[in-house]
């Protein structure tokens, strides 16, 4: 062999290598969940995907929201750590797959329940294929429309639609034993999140946020991610999305253009230009707001 | 051994062979259930208790009410004979036990599912003479569930006061069937004629009766009625009946206001309606209706 193949040898070689690298980098397991407990019997599980909340009883584990699909085996193992009963029933917020993509998982096993729009969104796909990092999820079998409670243990879990928001399916569970919401991404970081797509509204959003603050007596607020919160957050949140819709509707009924109303956003709060909020919410808002 | 003594040991085994008998005949089985097809996939199971609906699909079986506890195994055997498919929900009209006493036997392995109001009643035991092990629903709603299960949609919904403060109409949308409960009652086989009961304590209304019926009308497109008890009937069927009750509500709210008592009351639906004296809607309506219909 003469030193121009040993050149090219070599090359292919450190090409594969690397190659080889990038492969392994890509099949990275996914980020570790990390268990926080609220009360004895309230764990909240964070990391890739939705916040979940896990209801232990004396007669099996009752979940909010699944995470992504490939967290399966975490959220188990999570779940484990804290208790031996199983997971008995599932309640989804919502149809998007970082809260969903588990129900394929834990169908087989545990009953999933969700608001009928959202089991709708989902046979529907009305989440844009460049959101999804996983397949469909899959839906509940069974559905509500205003309000359902399962009774385990002595314990009532209660899901409950109060109107559109995040989208037009949102499910605001309450654990009413230990004042504690979960709110789904009706509220998960400091700008509100609006899936036009999927039935959500921004003039909508603090509406329903108001009718959960009147409903429910709580002091725990579980957002869709993030870190936990509370009442008086929840609050002052609902204010500054009342603000924000103010000001962006001003601006919208000046007549500016989509392109403006992004740079406002991204000036006045921080809307990154390639961030969630600019992509799900800003069109939408140009129809809604006019 | 003598004669006296005989005749006593004779004596003894005559009361004792007696005795048997007579505790033999009141462990009667339950009366025989019937099942009749409604529908391909569809058929009501009558006999001893509330009509069952049964609703097959290929992912398994969608019960509406499951009769008294001592029923189980007969429901089971009956649906047995139309699938192999296992129950997996149970849809409970109201609280009831000829509707909801099988709870017991259904839970561990079917999903049950009710009103939250329901649930409330079979845990405060408003029905005074129903058993007292009666199991509620885990699983509650409000307004309206569904279940899917193999393609098939089976939906609950609460439409108002009526026969209870909680009763759940079932739909089959794809069957264009609906199961009334005890909204719709044909009990002429218990001798209490096509009249509807209303439940006071049980948060029933005689005034809000025919509103509930005609929101049911209004909101699902059906030709079958599958009652609480009684036949199998139609759309029409079921506007009749709503047609009676206003009617009643007219003649005892006129004759109420006459300033009737109670037992003339009693009397008057008794003539009128053949609610025999110690009968249910006797019991359970006639002291409500002087109240309601005041």
């Amino acid at each position: 062999m003469n030193r121009r193949h040993l050149v090219h040898a070599g090359g292919a070689g450190l090409f594969l290598l690397v190659a080889c690298l990038a492969y392994t980098q890509n099949q990275t397991a996914p980020p570790e969940l990390k268990v926080i407990k609220l009360h004895e019997n309230l764990y909240e599980i964070e990391g890739d995907g939705s916040n979940v909340a896990v209801r232990v009883t004396n007669e099996g584990v009752i979940l909010v929201d699944a995470k992504h699909e490939r967290d399966h085996d975490a959220l188990v193992a999570a779940v484990k750590s804290v208790t031996p009963q199983p997971i008995k029933y599932i309640f989804s917020t919502h149809y998007h797959e970082d809260h969903s993509g588990g129900n394929s998982k834990f169908a087989p096993t545990a009953e999933i329940i969700s608001t009928l729009n959202t089991r709708i969104s989902i046979l529907e796909h009305k989440r844009p294929n460049d959101r999804q990092t996983g397949p469909n999820g899959v839906p509940a079998q069974l559905v509500f429309t205003d309000e359902m409670s399962v009774f385990l243990g002595g314990v009532e879990v209660r899901a409950r639609f109060f109107g559109r928001g995040h989208t037009n399916g949102d499910a605001v569970i309450y654990f009413p034993d230990l004042k504690t919401v979960c709110l789904g991404d009706m509220m998960a970081g400091a700008s509100p999140g609006v899936d036009y797509n999927g039935g959500g509204s921004l003039l909508e959003l603090p509406k329903t946020l108001g009718k959960v603050l009147d409903a429910y007596d709580f002091d725990t607020v579980i957002t869709g991610h993030g870190p936990l919160t509370n009442r008086a957050s929840l609050v002052t949140y609902r204010e500054n999305i009342v603000t924000l819709t103010t000001r962006a509707q001003a601006f919208v009924q000046q007549g500016k253009s989509q392109d403006e109303l992004a740079k406002f956003m991204e000036t006045e709060y921080k809307w990154a230009p390639n961030s969630i909020q600019q992509i799900q919410n800003v069109p939408g808002m140009m129809t809604e707001l006019k | 051994m003598n004669r006296r003594h005989l005749v006593r040991l004779a004596a003894a085994g005559l009361f004792l062979f007696i005795a048997w008998i007579a505790w033999t005949q009141n462990q009667t089985a339950p009366a025989e259930l019937k099942v009749n097809k409604v529908r391909d996939n569809l058929y009501e199971i009558e006999g001893d208790g509330g009509n069952v609906a049964v609703r097959i699909t290929n992912e398994g079986v969608i019960l509406v009410d499951d009769k008294y506890e001592r029923d189980h195994d007969a429901i089971v055997a009956a649906i047995k004979s139309v699938t192999p498919q296992p129950v997996k929900y149970v849809f409970s009209t109201h609280y009831h036990e000829d509707h909801a006493g099988g709870n017991a036997k259904f839970l561990p392995t079917s999903e049950i599912i009710s009103t939250k109001n329901a649930r409330t009643s079979i845990l405060e035991h408003k029905q005074l003479d129903a058993s007292p092990n009666i199991l509620p629903a885990r699983v509650v709603f409000t307004e309206e569930t569904s279940v899917f299960l193999g393609g098939a949609e089976v939906r609950a919904h609460y439409f108002g006061r009526g026969h209870t403060d909680g009763d759940a109409v079932i739909y089959f949308p794809d069957l264009k069937t609906i199961h009334t409960g005890d909204l719709m009652a044909d009990t002429s086989d218990l001798r209490m004629g096509t009249s509807p009961t209303v439940d006071y304590r049980g948060g029933g209304s005689l005034l809000e009766y025919p509103k509930t019926i005609d929101k049911v009308l209004a909101a699902y497109d059906f030709d079958t009625v599958i009652p609480g008890h009684g036949p199998v009937t139609n759309r029409q069927g079921l506007a009749t009946y709503r047609d009676n009750v206003v009617k009643l509500i007219a003649r005892a709210q006129a004759f109420i206001r006459q300033g009737k008592s109670q037992a003339e009351l009693a009397r008057f639906m008794q003539t009128e309606y053949r609610w025999a004296p110690t009968s249910l809607p006797q019991q359970w309506s006639v002291p409500g209706m002087m109240t309601e219909l005041k």
